[in-house]
């Protein structure tokens, strides 16, 4: 629980300093991006214990989704905002994400070497 | 209604806990539900959980505002679970080191052209800018999202109703075409359907394997952290 705590102060100081940055440079993005940023340059330094800052991520990134739940419910409550644009919505939507879906899958075809099949068991630690 | 209920409503409603607790439980509910539905893929838990609570609150006349305004305390935890991405991200840097040129390659254009092709369909369509702003990020991972359509100023409502029809559609999208064009790698499959479907992308990806699931998972954080750094730019540059 102590464990908890300490990495919950480890990710609040992160989007702190993010929020600085953003506010003392101006920049266009939000303080989470870029306390995230900063966290994994701070892993990759050994910076922070990784058990406690892993012991209070893994709980927070299982209720992001309903984190963002009460922002999915404004939906159903803003036809009126939008009407007559519920088609370009639905088409951009559905169009837009087969073909990126075609795109990436053709271009990580292009690109990507054939998987060595050794490979696969090292990979199920992730 | 007596007096002293209208009173109790009021006292009760005034509070952010009952907003929290109407969440907390639609949510479990939904969870609830989609278990005993079988888990189908075209319908997420949180759309499930948001209907419940949409209707509950029609039910109970509740103004959507007064609810929002409360349900903002449980958001504010969106701040450090966004910094806690960056956890699995230091744990999937492997696979950047040994793929670097691949992702360097295909991640810049697919993560735009996922953004492109939707803006551009909705602005040939007639769609306002409003709407082109809240389009825009629909394939970026949901509390990154919302960090960006402030910066564009876009609907936040309608991000989130986009978020969830791209997560399914890229994910039935997937199934679809990945076997026509003869593409069985999981590397490729789980990264196209982090890139394209962000979390619900992902949560498929592991169902498929582990390996698909930690490309997806790199996908998504990659294709967020891009989109942040370069969408608010490009939208500034653009004039819109």
């Amino acid at each position: 629980m102590i464990a908890l705590l300490r990495g919950f102060l480890w990710l609040t100081g992160f989007w702190l300093a993010g929020e600085s940055l953003v506010v003392l440079l101006d920049l266009p993005i939000s303080a989470g991006v870029v306390g995230m940023l900063l966290l994994t340059i701070a892993l990759l330094l050994r910076i922070g214990r990784l058990e406690d800052i892993a012991a209070a991520s893994q709980p927070l990134i299982g209720l992001l989704a309903m984190l963002i739940m009460p922002g999915v419910v404004g939906v159903f409550f803003v036809a009126d905002e939008f009407a007559g644009q519920w088609l370009a919505v639905a088409v951009a939507l559905v169009g837009g994400t087969l073909a990126s879906v075609l795109t990436t899958l053709l271009l990580m075809r292009r690109c990507m070497p054939a998987a060595p099949r050794t490979e696969t068991p090292q990979e199920t630690s992730s | 209604m007596s007096a002293a209920l209208i009173e109790l409503r009021e006292a009760l409603l005034s509070s952010p806990l009952s907003a929290i607790g109407l969440t907390l439980a639609g949510y479990l509910m939904a969870l609830w539900l989609v278990e005993r539905l079988g888990r189908p893929s075209w319908c997420p838990a949180v759309l499930l959980a948001a209907l419940l609570v949409a209707a509950s609150l029609w039910g109970l006349s509740i103004d959507v505002a007064d609810y929002q305004r409360g349900a903002d305390w449980l958001m504010l935890l969106l701040g450090p679970a966004t910094v806690a991405l960056g956890v699995p991200l230091y744990q999937q840097l492997h696979h950047i080191r040994a793929l670097w040129k691949p992702l360097a390659l295909s991640l810049p254009p697919a993560a735009a052209l996922a953004c492109c092709y939707s803006v551009a369909l909705a602005w040939a369509l007639g769609a306002s800018p409003e709407v082109m702003a809240s389009l825009a990020p629909k394939s970026v991972t949901a509390p990154i999202a919302l960090g960006i359509i402030e910066a564009l100023h876009g609907s936040v409502p309608l991000l989130m109703g986009g978020l969830l029809i791209t997560g399914v559609m890229a994910t039935l999208a997937v199934s679809l075409l990945a076997a026509p064009l003869g593409i069985r790698d999981h590397r490729i499959l789980g990264f196209t359907l982090g890139v394209n479907g962000h979390a619900i992308g992902t949560v498929r990806a592991f169902e498929i394997s582990p390996t698909a699931g930690a490309f997806a998972s790199l996908g998504m954080s990659l294709t967020g952290i891009l989109t942040a750094l370069c969408l608010p730019l490009a939208w500034q540059l653009l004039g819109l």
